[in-house]
């Protein structure tokens, strides 16, 4: 027997009985090392229903030939206020478990089932407190065999030492469904390859030497998940070759198949995954949010929800926060159910009314105004669940302890600690010292980076615990607490407002968890203070400044100037940066040199520090428009850049109409390139028939051919969202920009909406005339804009 | 994610829509002001989503009201305003 430290790095079910843990274990010499031990593990799933049927399972259970302990026993049902009694079927062989499940299942489907599917990982989790990557002090025999693991450090930990992981990226010279690569670019640490993927076994072989030489623990690939990896393995197959990608030799490559589904309203795909033994393989194309918060992201994901690497980085948050209620319910012994059979309770139409809304959302009062401050409530709904205790088994429920909450109409349990809060309390105050650090950190400091991308990690996992409290599918799931936490989330918005208005401020704006206010006079941190602690001493939630906009612009609905839209926006903070909402730059469908343009506009108003001062931009503005028109006109902008890229949102047969996407996925089609609903299609415009050319086709598209006119229209479209607050509609920027029209204003004129065009000038006069063209008598329009009462 | 109940917005158009026969008879000037109305009242979908009315048109008239009065009271000012400078 002997004892060593280590991290995890990997574990799953042996077929031959008990589960494999890899750890990372630094010896006397100071090398680091990998190793595989082995661990005995039984695991339990409980079954519930009446005494005649349990006898009858139990009887089954003994004549089945995988190895079970039979037990009667007392567990809590978090939905009853009484323990119940169930029949808990402990298995030897965790990796047997499924199988007898399924079973036990198929003849006795009439049975209440829990604890029945959790993940292996979250089981050991709720036993040791084991998490990827936990520090572990590991009592060893001599067959390699765990007898004792003791975990030293907690994944709430903020600066958890890190061991020095081995990665390898492996990255195709070009998108695969895009054109055919034909080298394999391989990077660890210092050494970087160039593998030429033909010959073929030339590559086998080489790359075997690799992976063998460098030993990774990540295996970070690009389009590793739905080509590289599977043709791979297909070559090493048909070469007889083998190629090492597990570490553990004894297991076989794992597949997951791809598919598309429907979430809030939109269509996801996913593609096919691979998953690796005794290494990770994480695809940066295929995994969640990659681009958001990368491989710390997931590693801090890992950490804090204890499901495998490889399993987290391809999931939604929303598995994750799932995984952790499903721990602490494990941890406190309470039954997980294995499908959810809690039901609504029946309301009335009235109550239907009170209770089925959202957050609230305002209508912003559309228009430029200077010096507005950004108050946020800190992840509000995480912080209403845990303040309030909202949680499944609190609310709604008719309890001794509960009690009423009268403005609210919800009843809440406050005295016992509801299973949601208790899973949230510590990711909560995780973020908040992480961001608090943030704030004290300097920008050069290299931790940065990381809190960064844990911050964003986490706040993925809060922002999606609360859509798990209402979906009807989740286990911990209660569509009367999602409604009690929009209840709380409204009346402690209304609260703010309320605030905010009686210390004199006027309320520009809403949204679900933030307000924008503004007050004559007011524009240093010094001056929202006071409000600041007045919000959070009414609502006693955590509140904090997001920033004071110089100037921030509201903007109306594109189909009718009239409405205003929640969340349409664009505004310069005290710092220069930029906040943009809703508006072309944002959206994935724009082309990229549009972004651009849109951004360099931006860029340029960013430097005046009033909002009347941003007519003087006008002139700058116009000549930036031309520039990027005429080099769309001489074709200087690089095919990828005027590429548009669109998510195909059913299957193809169920167009009526053929959309420009369509026509590009028919198009793909015909050459045999599948592709599925949710799945990306990029292309150019084109002129003619049939108006699209998709990009991953074979053949380039000729850049004589693109369809200019249509661009310049998305263009003009994409400046004019920017020039709309200035007063300037985009009929007015076409007469500007392509009837050569002037843009004087006539001194005097008393309202900006309708400027009076002097078709006039060429573009020589034009330009001398520009500097201090337009400056007093814009200044005055943009009065009128500014305050918002005289609307 | 499903809705059981409309969205405010989705309740507003419908009862646009109701009117359209209404509308339609109007005279193309009346049509545009009729628009405008309804305009008006959308400025106003949180606070009308947070009653929770049963007769949710009810809501809407109300804020098409508000913003007129808001346009008359501010016109009664201009006028004071006006009339003052008149009489110095």
């Amino acid at each position: 027997m002997f004892e060593l430290r280590g991290w995890l790095l990997d574990l799953y079910p042996d077929p031959q009985g008990g589960v494999i843990l890899w750890f990372l274990n630094q010896d006397e010499s100071g090398e680091f090392r990998r190793l595989r031990l082995h661990q005995a593990f039984p695991i339990t799933f409980y079954v519930a229903g009446s005494d005649q049927r349990l006898r009858e399972l139990w009887h089954f259970l003994r004549t089945q030939p995988i190895p079970v302990k039979l037990a009667r026993c007392q567990r809590r049902d978090l939905f009853q206020p009484e323990p119940i009694t169930v029949l808990s079927v402990e298995v030897v062989q965790p990796a047997a478990q499924p199988t007898l499940f399924r079973q036990v299942y198929q003849a006795y489907p009439d049975l209440t089932y829990y604890d029945a599917d959790l993940p292996l990982s979250l089981r050991h989790a709720a036993v040791y407190g084991t998490f990827p990557l936990a520090r572990c002090c590991l009592s060893i025999d001599e067959s390699q065999e765990i007898q004792e693991l003791e975990v030293l450090d907690s994944p709430w930990e903020l600066d958890a030492e890190i061991p020095p992981l081995q990665i390898l990226s492996l990255e195709p010279n070009v998108d695969p469904f895009h054109a055919s690569p034909t080298h394999l670019y391989i990077r660890s640490g210092r050494y970087s390859y160039c593998l030429d993927l033909e010959p073929r076994r030339a590559l086998l072989v080489n790359l075997r030497t690799i992976l063998e030489r460098h030993d990774p623990d990540l295996l970070l690939t690009v389009w590793g998940d739905t080509w590289l990896l599977p043709r791979l393995l297909a070559l090493s197959r048909r070469w007889r070759i083998p190629l090492p990608l597990n570490r553990d030799t004894n297991q076989e490559v794992m597949y997951r198949p791809e598919r598309s589904y429907f979430t809030y309203g939109q269509i996801i795909y996913r593609g096919r995954q691979v998953h690796l033994f005794g290494r990770w393989h994480v695809d940066a194309r295929n995994a969640m949010l990659f681009h958001d918060y990368g491989v710390e992201g997931i590693l801090e994901l890992a950490r804090v929800t204890a499901l495998p690497v490889q399993t987290v980085a391809r999931v939604s948050p929303g598995s994750g926060i799932s995984a952790m209620q499903m721990q602490t319910a494990l941890r406190q012994g309470v039954l997980v159910p294995w499908h959810k059979q809690q039901a609504e309770r029946p309301k009335s139409a009235l109550e239907m009314f009170q209770s089925d809304q959202g957050g609230l959302v305002y209508q912003p009062l559309v228009g430029l105004h200077s010096d507005v401050a950004e108050i946020d409530f800190i992840s509000m709904y995480p912080s209403i669940m845990a303040r309030f205790n909202v949680s499944p088994e609190t609310v709604g429920v008719e309890r001794a302890t509960a009690e009423i909450v009268p403005e609210l109409g919800v009843i809440v349990d406050r005295r016992r600690p509801g299973l949601v809060p208790q899973t949230l309390r510590p990711l909560l105050e995780k973020r908040l010292e992480i961001k608090s650090r943030l704030v004290d950190l300097p920008p050069w400091n290299p931790r940065r980076k990381s809190y960064k991308a844990r911050a964003s990690a986490h706040k993925w996992l809060l922002v999606t615990c609360f859509g798990y409290l209402g979906y009807k599918n989740a286990r911990f799931g209660r569509i009367e607490a999602h409604e009690a936490v929009t209840a709380y989330g409204r009346e402690a918005l209304l609260r703010a407002k309320e605030a905010a208005e009686e210390l004199g401020f006027t309320v520009l704006h809403m949204y679900v968890d933030g307000l924008w206010v503004q007050k004559e006079g007011a524009d240093s941190v010094a001056d929202f203070q006071p409000l600041l602690e007045i919000i959070a001493e009414r609502t006693s939630l955590p509140i904090a400044l997001e920033g004071i906009y110089r100037w921030v612009a509201f903007l109306p609905s594109r189909q009718d100037e009239r409405f205003p839209v929640a969340n349409r926006y664009f505004g310069v903070f005290q710092d220069n940066s930029l906040k943009v909402r809703g508006i072309e730059t944002r959206r994935r469908d724009t082309p990229l040199f549009i972004a651009e343009m849109q951004e360099e506009m931006l860029e340029l108003l960013c430097k005046y520090p009033h909002a009347s001062l941003l007519p003087q931009a006008l002139p700058r503005l116009l000549s930036l428009l031309r520039r990027w028109l005429s080099k769309l006109n001489k074709g200087q902008i690089p095919l990828e850049k005027v590429l548009v890229s669109q998510k195909l949102s059913r299957s193809l047969q169920e167009y009526r109409r053929p959309s420009p996407v369509a026509l590009a996925v028919a198009q793909l089609e015909a050459v045999g390139k599948e592709v599925k609903p949710g799945q990306c299609v990029r292309f150019v415009y084109t002129r003619g028939e049939p108006g699209v050319h998709a990009w991953d086709l074979p053949t380039q598209p000729n850049p004589a051919t693109l369809d200019t006119q249509r661009y310049a229209r998305l263009m003009l479209r994409a400046a004019s969202t920017i020039l709309q607050p200035l007063g300037i509609d985009e009929t007015t920027l076409q007469d500007w920009l392509f009837s050569n029209a002037g843009y004087c204003v006539t001194p005097g004129s008393p309202s900006g909406v309708n400027i009076p065009r002097l078709p006039l000038l060429d573009e020589r006069r034009q330009s001398k005339l520009q500097s201090g063209f337009i400056s007093s008598p814009a200044t005055q329009r943009y009065s009128f804009l500014t305050t918002p009462d005289a609307r | 994610m499903g809705r059981t109940l409309p969205s405010i917005t989705q309740v507003f158009l419908q009862e646009q829509e109701a009117f359209s026969r209404f509308r339609r008879a109007l005279r193309r000037s009346d049509q545009l002001v009729l628009d405008d109305l309804f305009a008006t009242a959308r400025q106003h979908l949180a606070a009308a989503a947070y009653a929770g009315h049963a007769l949710p048109f009810e809501t809407f008239l109300l804020a098409m009201l508000l913003e007129e009065h808001k346009q008359v009271m501010r016109l009664r000012q201009r006028l004071e305003e006006l009339l003052l400078t008149q009489d110095v």
